[in-house]
């Protein structure tokens, strides 16, 4: 029983320490088939798109601002003459961008997430993580020699 | 195109983004030239990485959003698959000391694979009927994604390590900071 136990808490305990849920990628709110599927309804639709919307311009800029220090990194990299500490300055920058850009990203979904009831945003999480199975699936048959593949 | 840094027109197939997402070696791949200049190839690249980065912590979910009932249901089937074995005597007690979590792992399995089964997957890739500037949207948020993640394709530090056939090596007595 104790065995029994142990297994049974091992697995619940190594599942618990899920991080940030797994965000559905692109604007989902816009596809046919998954409002359909999580039963989404136009007020929904239309505040989700409010909240992009509001959200648009400081993305564009976060994300411009970071493949700019990508870009000054790059050229540090680059440069035969950069010291080490130049290099670590700029690595410091593209975290920190980084960082700010994740932030501006996990704020926004996380409105979005208030406009949606749990269910539907438990199956909404639930059918991308379906998808990116599928996908791998597809992905990783593609890694066979061709004879070896399914019919 | 062959993997490589030769430059090709032609963008990359299934097989060579496969070979490069998951290097059959084991070692990572060389970037084919074609990569730096092809957003598409670059997005398709960063989406099979982007879907093997993720797969690792899939199992996980599934089971934690397991309800209590469920595995209240696993250990009572356990116990009463033990119980109709009959009372363990002194060899069934040895038996039993493994036969316990090993039933334990294979109903946590079998949980697992019903699951899988329940839900069919739905195209979430389906930008056929989106508007030009929802497309564009959608293509911005993907970036989003990845570059905030840092999945994005040439990311890292093999990608920011210079490919030394193209480094010319440093002359001697050349100080390091």
């Amino acid at each position: 029983m104790k065995l029994l136990a142990a297994a049974l808490l091992f697995a619940s305990v190594a599942t618990t320490a899920t991080a940030l849920p797994d965000l559905p990628e692109g604007k989902w709110w816009k596809r046919p088939r998954i409002a359909a599927e999580i039963n989404l309804t136009p007020d929904q639709e239309s505040r989700i798109e409010s909240i992009f919307s509001r959200a648009r311009p400081t993305l564009i800029d976060l994300k411009a601002n970071l493949e700019k220090k990508q870009g000054e990194l790059q050229d540090a990299l680059d440069d035969a003459n950069a010291d080490r500490r130049a290099v670590a300055g700029r690595v410091e920058a593209v975290e920190n961008a980084r960082a700010e850009l994740q932030k501006a990203r996990v704020m926004m979904v996380l409105d979005m997430k208030q406009v949606l009831k749990p269910e539907q945003w438990d199956r909404l999480v639930r059918m991308h993580q379906e998808f990116r199975r599928e996908r791998l699936g597809r992905f990783l048959e593609r890694r066979r020699p061709p004879g070896q593949r399914p019919r | 195109m062959k993997l490589g840094n030769e430059i090709s027109a032609d963008h990359l197939t299934d097989d060579e983004l496969s070979a490069l997402a998951v290097p059959p070696t084991g070692a990572p791949e060389p970037l084919p030239a074609h990569l730096s200049a092809c957003l598409t190839c670059s997005r398709l690249l960063a989406e099979w990485k982007s879907a093997l980065f993720a797969l690792g912590g899939e199992d996980q979910e599934v089971i934690a959003h397991r309800p209590a009932e469920d595995w209240r249901a696993a250990e009572d089937a356990t116990l009463a698959a033990i119980r109709r074995a009959g009372a363990p005597g002194r060899g069934r007690a040895r038996t039993l000391k493994w036969a316990l979590p090993a039933a334990a792992a294979l109903l946590l399995f079998g949980l697992l694979i019903g699951e899988r089964r329940a839900a069919a997957p739905v195209a979430f890739d389906d930008t056929a009927g989106l508007s030009a500037e929802d497309r564009a949207d959608d293509a911005l948020l993907r970036d989003v994604d990845r570059l905030a993640s840092g999945q994005e394709a040439g990311s890292g530090w093999s990608a920011l390590a210079p490919d030394p056939a193209t480094v010319e090596p440093a002359p001697a007595g050349e100080k390091r900071s």
